[in-house]
């Protein structure tokens, strides 16, 4: 099917033959939610249903730039990263205060704020496009160096700029601490150049390894941004006396680069070459398409989200709505699979379940992202976690998740609010065996399941679709036949 | 599914069960094309030995035709570019040790902390590697130094692409091609310890990561389990997709994970010590004392990036990995020891001049390392130029040897591998001696 570009949201999705990959089956709010968020849940089916699909949109956006914007997603997560509000001299007094001066305790209190608002901010997809540039730009949360300065890329860079531009974004990277420490650019000086950042600025923030520099280019691309360093309390510090003197050239860009004092300028005038150039437009285009729509994107879609941020300035919003104005996006449900974590967080949407003790349920959600390899922001290398699925998988992971499914049905973990199976029926009671079992695949993972799926479930509870509710077998199996449905391919892809 | 209660005809009965749950899977993905996939979940298992009447002779047949000549291949990726030259340190004029104490002085160990390598002049090993050095004695260690590929960049991501994938246009990965040459297997025949497939590994071969043997079994309320499991293989039968292939794959692997469970715990002494490359190396040593069938295995470790700090940062690494390793090849014993043959590698070598944050940037050659059983003899393997400035590319030790070829000769000679020609497509094999073969 050719991708073709509608006005509105409402117009793409009126437009798109209702096309699905089996077994899934077509039900827009579930595909929505389950690229621009971390799964659908009972709020944001009502709301789409309420607003419509533009006026939604636009409410996000809004949200995540006003009174969302940040950690003000949801109050009580964000009241679990007080430190989150510090700079990294304060940070570490507060942890010398608290007795380790090196203590973790600010990255994971950035990791655990992370999966929190993941799971309950009621501004899905600013998380989700957060997720999204802080793989792009990542840098290792729990990596030597950063723990007073990591959450300052979160806070001053991914966050302030999601929903912004994405030279402002770079450009703003290029001076945060944790950056300068990670990528080893504060460490880089005129007598001894340090490749590591100009390389993955080319290779992964921008040009991407295509675009055809050269090792020299390399060279010239660490030389330009030296002077870029930290002072004493890992604030950013442009330290004239360590800046190489010369004139550059990386691709097509040039700069006398003739004096100490201005080489922060040169520096900026560089990332801004990289930031707006055709390349690194098709680069991001292409990666967000991967991780937006599907592992194989159209060229058409690709080079429309490239045009759009190259007219815009490199806004990013725009070629979000961009996507969701494609007939390919809303053709595309089942396209992606899960990958780990984000089965995890929603596992914990579809069920409804709540944070009780939000200090210990952002704790188990922290250790079960762990044991899938999934904890966010915490890949270790500056290329991100992989959005696409033949690089997840895996048999290990797959019995985890098929663990978590049971243990957050059956009550097993700390911190989250009990959850009593039979809600999950809605409002209309079903009144035998077979009607239960659609009653809960619809609820738990917006589809219809087919014929010999629903009769694999009946098999399971051993008995009959017609079995009335009150002789059901349902009053021992459901909370294991919740699980069960949640293993589901319905609930693996999305 | 093992539950000791059960009589002998009950297991087996559920066995069978399983097996053509199995097979009704295969057949929904082979109607798609033809994978060879494994029929036979656990066939080292006395159960399903005792099953064979029941399965189709000719698939029967086939898998027998594929069975494994015995021998294993584990590759250890060491991610982020470990330098090989703080490894295996040139230590004599002819090595090149004078321009390394001109252009990197902090990094050259100093000479209390350098192990002379009998039979190998010109040549010392960092000290954190004391503990592999027993192995070197007994001819299970070798090196091959300078080591890379055409067409790698200084580009870690790139550079890891192209090896794995055995060529720079090749869409799946190396190992995927070498079990689709050996033909079918078990359900373990390919075993990835970790959390994520490794490129090496990326195609249409059916292979199994797992992150724990320990946790490798059915969550949940055991009363349950069986129930669920065949739900599962309904709900996943004909599934396009890598999911289509990896459920079943899982399910298959349960009951012989149990088995091999039981045959955990280190042998012959060995004491591994902490952490998740340890517990990696633990598993896979278990796994082969069950005798799954495993023919090929990878473990990645990290933590190589060395751009500061290097000589405490690969030092601390180099301690814990030599440490696991030789805990690993302790626990197998020398007889199994003999079948199993281990290569570590990384994507580049680092840069022969440090950097002024006491660390190397990107460089080029780099170092892969052999352990275990049928190599030629303790040596350092391949060509070597005295280091100079005049002898380096760009700053960095040169590729003088091909990691297609000491990769190659593994697989050929210990797996039996009969032709590398897809393997690595347009390597014209020239293979450094460096492995017996079977």
């Amino acid at each position: 099917m050719a991708t073709t570009f509608w006005p509105s949201i409402a117009a793409a999705l009126r437009n798109t033959p209702h096309t699905t990959r089996a077994p899934m089956v077509w039900d827009p709010a579930s595909l929505l939610m389950s690229r621009f968020g971390f799964g659908i849940e009972a709020r944001t089916r009502a709301d789409l249903a309420h607003y419509g699909l533009d006026d939604w949109w636009r409410n996000q956006v809004a949200f995540g730039r006003g009174a969302g914007a940040g950690y003000a997603g949801h109050a009580g997560v964000a009241a679990q990263g007080p430190l989150l509000k510090k700079n990294p001299a304060e940070v570490r007094a507060w942890l010398k205060a608290n007795g380790n001066e090196y203590g973790w305790e600010a990255m994971d209190q950035l990791t655990r704020v992370t999966l929190g608002l993941q799971a309950w901010s009621h501004g899905q997809v600013y998380e989700a496009v957060v997720d999204f540039f802080a793989n792009h730009l990542n840098v290792a949360n729990h990596s030597d160096g950063v723990w007073t300065t990591r959450h300052t890329m979160d806070r001053d860079v991914i966050r302030k700029y999601a929903l912004g531009s994405y030279a402002s974004m770079l450009l703003a990277s290029a001076r945060n601490p944790a950056m300068l420490q990670y990528l080893s650019l504060a460490s880089s000086s005129k007598k001894a150049i340090n490749e590591n950042y100009g390389r993955e600025l080319l290779e992964l923030h921008t040009v991407g390894i295509g675009a055809g520099y050269t090792e020299a280019d390399v060279q010239n691309s660490a030389r330009i941004l030296t002077g870029r360093s930290l002072d004493a309390d890992f604030n950013y510090l442009y330290k004239p006396e360590r800046h190489w003197v010369g004139p550059i050239k990386v691709m097509g860009f040039s700069h006398p680069n003739d004096t100490a004092e201005g080489g922060e300028a040169a520096g900026e005038a560089y990332l801004r070459y990289l930031a707006y150039h055709p390349a690194t437009a098709q680069r991001l285009a292409y990666k967000m398409c991967v991780h937006f729509v599907s592992d194989n994107p159209s060229p058409t879609l690709v080079a429309e989200l490239a045009r759009i941020y190259l007219r815009t300035g490199s806004q990013i919003v725009p070629m979000l709505a961009a996507i969701l104005r494609s007939t390919e996006f809303w053709a595309s449900r089942g396209a992606k699979v899960r990958r780990p974590a984000e089965n995890l967080i929603a596992t914990v949407r579809a069920l409804g379940v709540g944070p009780g003790d939000l200090t210990k349920s952002l704790q188990s959600l922290h250790w079960m992202s762990s044991a899938v390899g999934q904890v966010p922001l915490d890949w270790s290398a500056p290329n991100g976690y992989p959005a696409v699925a033949s690089a997840w998988r895996s048999s290990g992971s797959l019995l985890n998740l098929w663990g978590y499914h049971r243990g957050l049905a059956q009550n097993w973990y700390d911190g989250f609010a009990e959850l009593d199976p039979l809600t999950l029926y809605g409002a209309v009671k079903p009144r035998t065996s077979g009607e239960a079992i659609i009653a809960l695949c619809g609820r738990l993972t917006g589809s219809r399941f087919p014929a010999a799926h629903l009769q694999a479930l009946q098999t399971f509870l051993g008995e009959p679709a017609g079995t009335p509710i009150a002789d059901s077998r349902l009053r021992w199996y459901l909370p294991h036949l919740i699980p069960l449905i949640l293993d589901a391919p319905q609930h693996a892809l999305r | 599914m093992t539950d000791p209660q059960l009589s002998t005809a009950e297991r087996l009965a559920r066995q069978a069960e399983r097996v053509s749950a199995d097979l009704a899977a295969q057949d929904a993905s082979w109607q798609g094309g033809w994978t060879r996939r494994s029929f036979l979940a656990g066939a080292g298992m006395v159960g399903v030995a005792a099953l064979g009447s029941q399965l189709v002779t000719t698939r029967a047949a086939y898998a027998a035709s594929g069975l494994s000549n015995g021998n294993t291949l584990i590759c250890i990726f060491m991610r982020g570019a470990a330098d090989g030259l703080r490894i295996l340190v040139p230590a004599s004029s002819d090595t090149g040790l004078d321009y390394l104490t001109t252009v990197r002085a902090n990094l050259v160990p100093a000479s209390a902390n350098l192990l002379p390598l009998p039979g190998a002049p010109g040549w010392a090993l960092n000290s954190a590697l004391n503990p592999l050095l027993p192995f070197w004695n007994t001819g299970e260690l070798a090196f091959v130094p300078a080591v890379s590929v055409e067409g790698v960049t200084r580009s870690h991501f790139q550079a890891q692409q192209c090896l794995e994938r055995g060529s720079d246009t090749a869409t799946t990965g190396w190992l995927d091609r070498a079990l689709q040459q050996l033909g079918p297997g078990t359900t373990f025949r390919a075993v990835t310890q970790g959390s994520a497939l490794p490129a090496a590994l990326t195609g249409d071969q059916t292979k199994l990561v797992m992150s724990s043997l320990k946790n490798f079994s059915f969550p949940g309320w055991d009363g349950v389990a069986p129930q669920s499991e065949t739900a599962l293989r309904t709900l996943y039968r004909g599934l396009p997709g890598p999911l289509g292939q990896d459920v079943p794959t899982t399910l298959a692997a349960l009951a012989t994970a149990a088995t091999a469970r039981a045959k955990a715990g280190a042998q012959n002494g060995a004491v591994y010590p902490g952490g998740n490359f340890s517990t990696a190396l633990a598993d896979l040593a278990t796994l082969l004392r069950a005798e799954v069938g495993m023919q090929v295995a990878t473990v990645d470790v990290g933590g190589w990036d060395t751009h500061t700090d290097e000589a405490n940062q690969l030092d601390r690494n180099l301690t814990s990995a030599a440490k696991a390793l030789a805990a690993f090849l302790t626990d197998l014993g020398p007889a199994r020891r003999s079948r199993v043959t281990v290569v570590v590698m990384t994507e580049f070598g680092r840069r022969v001049q440090m950097n002024a944050s006491g660390g190397t940037d990107h460089g080029h050659g780099s170092l892969m390392w052999l352990l275990g059983g049928g190599l030629a003899g303790a040596s350092v393997y391949g060509k070597w130029n005295q280091l100079s400035a005049g002898s380096l590319d760009s700053g960095d030790v040169p590729a003088l040897n091909n990691a297609y070829d000491v990769l190659g000769e593994v697989a050929q000679k210990r797996l039996g591998v009969g032709q590398l020609g897809t393997l690595f497509p347009g390597r014209t094999f020239a293979p450094l001696g460096l492995a017996k073969a079977v």
